[in-house]
């Protein structure tokens, strides 16, 4: 009977081993015991697309789509949403931009901008059953096409729909059936290329299991259109489900004349084979193939002769691949002018594409050509996961590409991703984030077309060889710049003279990192490090290696871990002096490449920083002892962070250091900025202090107006570190109504003026840190209401997630895709016009641009504008000396010495680098205070160069089962608002301890003789530029 | 039939239909370097020495035929360049030392190096260390020194149709074989005719016993073989 509704279980590959089986054998059981068996129909189909979720379960009529569905849930789906019509909504698919559930499949984002030719069936019907095929149009092409077409007229057809080989080339099918059309051969074949090998890649896998009639039926067109009477799928034996399904297909569509002699009773024959193939990938290119299908060593062989004239056994061949043939039959049926209005000008139709990597939605889409890159990550791809950076794509698997962020905005299609350097090729798109390493990544291409060059031309086999061994010796640190030259001049040479396309393409990785990422080459040759962390031979630890001041993390967590703070605070001292600020406002980078986040969480590493500083001042440790005098003197100008790392590592090195502070308090932007419920100011005092005692002299309001005096004076060097205090402005009207200030004048006035004025209303305009400093503070002053006013999306705000959720805690309203146009209100602000706005194309930082919108302009009511988006640096003092200064008062420096172009001086913190963080200062200071001694006639060495062994005897096993990460306490939001105490709490000492021991120890890595040690490794690279 | 006219480095010349860039080019007295081309063998195009610029596009000439209108270079600077990257290469993989080698002398490789200009090898060698297969009664192979040419695999099918030689696994551990990877001396189809050692172009595959200055090897019997077999 028919039924109520029909309940469709994804059955493709993912979703199997997902166990979408045991989700189906449930809800037959559920069915039963609820009798419901007469009313629900259960179809198993072939992959739905987003693998991420399953098993996926689809409910139609209402096309009411569940994610994550596990045996378990089923007893609720067939009580709840069966029984009662209530949809269980735990199991929908939630919106990631706005937070709402979406219950039906075509408005779930990731399948809003597809387009399913391909795959219209694939999700949709039962795999196994030709009679649903059927049902949804099958076998109509192939009918339409015998008895009503002529071969000729099919050939003309796939010319005139512009389709073009999916396999990779994208060679003009329609040209291709034409070459085997007019060879005069009583015999020949059609052969189906299901070889599909491009790691990453999965569509054609994911078709012959979900709609194997569909290949079929376009064969056998072809075979008609081409006068064949053969036909064989060449699939590989690693896709056992696919063949099974496949050949179940092809019984089926035997049995009812689809296939074998006098098909729709005309003169036309035509069978297939199915021939399994054992996976080598160089049987995908077509000539290795055809050896292969003959049963002879699978090798490419030069063309011409090409398969259309002579291929298979020497008869003229028809060689497409799946997604090619998945095409035909909708060609056939719609028309090719249907199929040429879809795409660009040369790409026509659709492609399918299997998404993998760095971003939310893996699986398989399909997507009309044109369709942006950055529609295709984000829009229908969900982005980049876990608050990471985008920082390419891969497409075209070992032989493709990579295209860099600037490059979102590119239409897809064969032409615009070759100019880039890429190939649409089989559609495997890896997105890669920030912790990728490209020098690794275009490795392990190498690698793996190296180990599967079939071994008959050089170029390819002792060549690729040959790239991989410089490239090893890059990611161990041991590269030398002439090896870029040597790999370049290798690639090309393997390119230009390899016999096929797996050599002439295999070089295609390096090239293409080699043109967009070549500084990172550099970065692993000159100065051998990996800044994505990823080259293990290159660090201490990824915590270590990310932290901008190279903070040696892993060995005074592993002190903590011992209960010694003392000894952690001492390390922490060798790198970074300002342990009690870091220990609260840094930005912790160390943790987004903590290790330990793959089994749960980050080691709360700033926390446990905190808990040491704490334990440091209050027992008042002073860290390692400064060296004797040695008579010289320097002159640091500013005391923000990159100046007092600089004058304390200064003083360390035996100078005599004096720091020039322009205002009456030293700290720079930590005091003036940093609002004090984050940075309470006897810890800032405290860190400053303990700086003074090493021998670092202040001098407050001294500002230093002329550089060459102070060389005149008798200081050897001079830092300049005068941050990026100038607050930069909106043209908001002219003249400004009173009530209309900047962030860094509010913030610096709560700091240092004293003064405390507040509107009851006020917005803030902004996204960044000092946004919602304003807005937190304003919320402390009094202010009823705080509006922030962001022109971009949520999600797209520079400042980070943890003060943003805060803010919203504390009654703070976030008001995004809004950019204020100008203010209301004559003699005070009376309110503030914004046009609202839409995401635009994609920009250099892969953010959407916000575009005004048609919605009409709003006004928000206030007394108060706060305008907080962003700062620069006035270059004035560095150009008085003469030095060139760059665009944003920027100079610049050498990233390593930190020297300009004026001998002696050197800068360094945001004046060099524009706003950024408190421990990339740190960094900065340091280096140039290395390289200061070294100018003065020094070595440069600040320490011991050995790292301190440091032994963690705790039970190893226990701390890596699943443990969850520590959370200090909070003042409660509606306390905070109160007052400018300090919000967070710290570890209890034991808390701490337990903490610490969560460290996974990266630092301690097998050397080749097994020996687990310390870091030798991060020994070799740390001398080099630590 | 008609006459082709082709220019080979900017020399004009008449070519029958159906040749080879080579064949036309080896008949007006221009040399192109090869290795794995030997005249009677069936040509794979697979060691690329023998690369020539087609417009702007690198072709092996032993495979590809000439065209009304083709215009070649035999010795462009490009050519040149990527025809001793390829030989480093070859080098580079085995353990080609001349001073200890029985081919010392007649060793198309070493000319082909002395042809080349290759005066060093950039890259390190590889030193794979090959046991020496010597089970045959008359001839050894020593792999280390095999340039993977497939000479001795073709002139054992074609020509002598005993098909003992075949490649065994691919990319860099790819190597030549005797029947199933037996030890030669154990290889049944075997019939020992010294083919296979007439047209190694190094001292991979060798008679036992020869001193370096009997070990001469003559690669062109193979092209009378089939001449007069064609004849009949």
């Amino acid at each position: 009977m028919a039924g109520r509704l029909d309940v469709l279980v994804c059955s493709g590959g993912a979703c199997m081993s997902s166990h979408s089986l045991e989700v189906k054998e449930e809800l037959v059981r559920q069915l039963e015991a609820h009798h419901l068996a007469d009313e629900v129909r259960i179809v198993e189909t072939g992959c739905m697309g987003p693998c991420q979720y399953g098993p996926l379960v689809l409910v139609y009529p209402e096309g009411v789509l569940y994610k994550n569905v596990a045996a378990a849930d089923v007893a609720e789906i067939v009580s709840e949403h069966f029984l009662k019509g209530r949809v269980v909504e735990r199991l929908l698919f939630r919106s990631e931009t706005a937070d709402r559930i979406i219950q039906e499949r075509r408005s779930i984002p990731f399948f809003e901008k597809q387009m399913k030719i391909v795959l219209a069936n694939c999700g949709a019907i039962n795999p196994e059953s030709i009679e649903e095929y059927i049902g949804a149009g099958g076998y109509e092409a192939l009918g339409k096409a015998v008895t009503t077409m002529t071969p000729e007229g099919v050939v003309a057809e796939m010319k005139a729909s512009g389709l073009r080989g999916r396999g990779g080339a994208g060679f003009p099918t329609g040209t291709k059936w034409d070459f085997v059309r007019r060879e005069k051969s009583p015999k020949k074949v059609v052969v189906c290329n299901a070889d599909e090998g491009d790691p990453g890649a999965f569509m054609d896998r994911a078709v012959l299991e979900g709609d194997p009639h569909t290949v079929i039926e376009g064969m056998a067109i072809a075979a008609y259109a081409v006068g064949a009477q053969h036909g064989y799928v060449y699939v590989r034996a690693e896709y056992p489900l696919a063949i099974k399904r496949l050949r179940s297909a092809l019984e089926a569509a035997r049995k009812l004349g689809f296939l074998g002699d006098r098909i729709f009773e005309t003169a036309f024959s035509f069978d297939i084979e199915i021939r399994v193939g054992a996976g080598a990938f160089v049987c995908g290119e077509e000539t290795a193939l055809i050896a292969s299908l003959e049963g002879r060593r699978g090798v490419p062989r030069i063309r011409p002769p090409y398969p259309s004239t002579s291929g298979m056994w020497q008869l003229p061949t028809l060689l497409n691949n799946v997604e090619t043939y998945a095409n035909v039959r909708h060609i056939v049926a719609r028309g090719s002018a249907w199929f040429a209005s879809i795409g660009t000008e040369q790409s026509k139709g659709t492609k399918v594409f299997a998404l993998s990597g760095n971003v939310r939605n893996t699986g398989l889409v399909e997507v009309p050509m044109g369709t942006t890159i950055g529609e295709l990550i984000y829009d229908i791809g969900g982005g980049v996961p876990n608050g990471k950076r985008l920082k390419a794509i891969q497409t075209g698997g070992p032989s493709g590409g990579c295209i860099p962020v600037p490059y979102l905005n590119t239409p897809i299609s064969y032409e615009t991703l070759k100019e880039l350097g890429a190939i649409v090729g089989s559609g495997g798109v890896i997105v890669l984030d920030e912790d990728t390493c490209m020098v690794n990544l275009a490795r392990y291409f190498v690698e793996f077309t190296a180990s599967e060059s079939c071994g008959q031309c050089v170029p390819c086999r002792s060549g690729l060889v040959r790239m991989l061994d410089i490239l090893d010796r890059i990611t161990r640190g041991e590269g030398a710049m002439d090896d870029l030259a040597l790999l370049e001049e290798l690639a090309n040479t393997i390119k230009r003279s390899s016999l096929c396309g797996l050599g002439q393409t295999a070089p295609n990785p390096v090239l293409s990192t080699l043109q967009y990422f070549r500084d990172e080459y550099e970065e692993h040759i000159r100065h051998k490090t990996c800044p994505a962390a990823v080259c293990a031979a290159l660090f201490v630890a990824p915590c270590e290696a990310s932290c901008p001041a190279h903070v040696d993390v892993p060995a005074y967590v592993a002190h903590l871990s011992n209960g010694d703070f003392a000894k952690a605070f001492d390390i922490h001292m060798k790198t970074n002096p300002l342990p009690g600020i870091c220990g609260r406002v840094c930005y912790a980078f160390c943790e987004t490449k903590c290790q330990r986040a793959q089994i749960e969480e980050p080691v709360a590493i700033r926390d446990l920083k905190r808990s040491m500083a704490d334990y440091a001042m209050e027992h008042k440790l002073a860290g390692p002892k400064p060296r004797a005098r040695n008579g010289q003197r320097v002159a640091v100008v500013g005391s923000g962070p990159a100046g007092l790392s600089c004058g304390y590592f200064l003083a360390q090195l035996g100078y005599e250091t004096v720091l020039f502070e322009a205002l009456p308090i030293a700290g720079g932007t930590m005091a003036t900025g940093i609002p004090t419920y984050r940075l309470p100011r006897d810890i800032l005092k405290a860190d400053i202090d303990r700086i003074v005692r090493a021998g670092v002299e202040i001098k407050l309001l001294s500002p230093v107006e002329d550089l060459d005096e102070l060389l005149a004076d008798g200081y050897g060097a001079v830092f300049v570190a005068t941050g990026a205090m100038k607050a930069q402005t909106l043209a908001l009207g002219d003249p400004l109504p009173r009530g209309v200030v900047t962030g860094v004048d509010f913030l610096k006035g709560i700091h240092v003026d004293g003064t405390s004025e507040v509107g009851a209303e006020v917005v803030v305009i902004g996204g960044g840190n000092s946004a919602i400093d304003s807005a937190r503070a304003a919320r402390r002053l009094g202010a009823k209401h705080v509006t922030i006013a962001y022109r971009r999306a949520k999600a797209d705000m520079p400042a980070s997630p943890e003060e943003i959720a805060e803010a919203i805690e504390e009654g703070v309203e976030i008001l995004d895709m809004t950019s204020p146009t100008g203010v209301v209100g004559g003699g005070r602000v009376e309110g503030l016009r914004c046009a609202r706005m839409a995401a635009g194309p994609f920009d250099a930082s892969g953010r959407r641009r916000p575009v005004e919108s048609d919605q009409a302009e709003i006004v928000l009511p206030t007394s108060m504008v706060i305008v907080a988006v962003g700062q620069e640096a006035t270059g004035e003092l560095l150009r008085g000396a003469g030095i060139e200064v760059a665009k944003g008062g920027l100079v610049p420096v050498d990233p390593v010495t930190m020297s300009t172009s004026r001998p002696g001086i050197f800068a360094g913190g945001d004046a060099t680098s524009g706003p950024a963080t408190v421990v990339e200062a740190i960094g900065a200071g340091r280096r140039a205070a290395i390289a200061i001694d070294r100018f003065l006639g020094g070595n440069g060495i600040l320490e011991p160069e050995e790292r301190v062994e440091v032994a963690t005897d705790y039970d190893e096993d226990a701390y890596t089962q699943e443990r969850a990460r520590a959370v200090p306490p909070m003042a409660a939001a509606g306390t905070r608002i109160r007052s400018f105490a300090e919000v967070r709490g710290r570890f209890a000492k034991e808390q701490a301890i337990e903490e610490a021991r969560r460290c996974l120890h990266c630092d301690r890595k097998q050397t080749e003789d097994g020996v687990c040690c310390g870091s030798s490794a991060g020994e070799a690279a740390g001398a080099t530029t630590r | 039939m008609d006459k082709l006219r082709v220019k080979i480095d900017g020399r004009t010349i008449l070519a029958a239909p159906g040749k080879t860039i080579l064949e036309v080019a080896a008949e007006n007295g221009i040399h192109i370097p090869t290795l794995c081309h030997l005249d009677g063998l069936r040509d794979v195009g697979a060691c690329r020495l023998c690369i020539v610029d087609l417009y702007g596009q690198l072709v092996t000439s032993c495979t590809t035929k000439v065209a009304d209108g083709m215009e070649i270079g035999t010795q462009t600077e490009t050519v040149r360049a990527y025809r001793r990257t390829i030989l480093e290469l070859l080098f580079a993989e085995g353990n080609h030392v001349c001073s200890f080698c029985v081919s010392n002398g007649g060793c198309e490789l070493q000319d082909l190096a002395c042809e080349l200009d290759m005066h060093s090898v950039r890259v390190p060698y590889t030193y794979r260390r090959e046991r020496v297969d010597a089970t045959h009664p008359r001839f050894l192979i020593d792999r280390d020194r095999c340039v993977l040419c497939g000479r001795c695999v073709r002139v054992c099918q074609e020509v002598e149709g005993a098909h003992t030689w075949g490649f065994a696994e691919r990319g860099a551990t790819a190597r030549v074989i005797t029947d199933l990877a037996v030890p030669w001396g154990t290889a049944e189809s075997c019939t020992s005719c010294g083919k296979c050692v007439e047209v190694c172009p190094t001292g991979a595959i060798a008679r036992k016993g020869a001193s370096n200055a009997e070990m001469r090897k003559h690669p062109d019997l193979v092209a009378e073989l089939t001449e007069r077999r064609a004849r009949g």
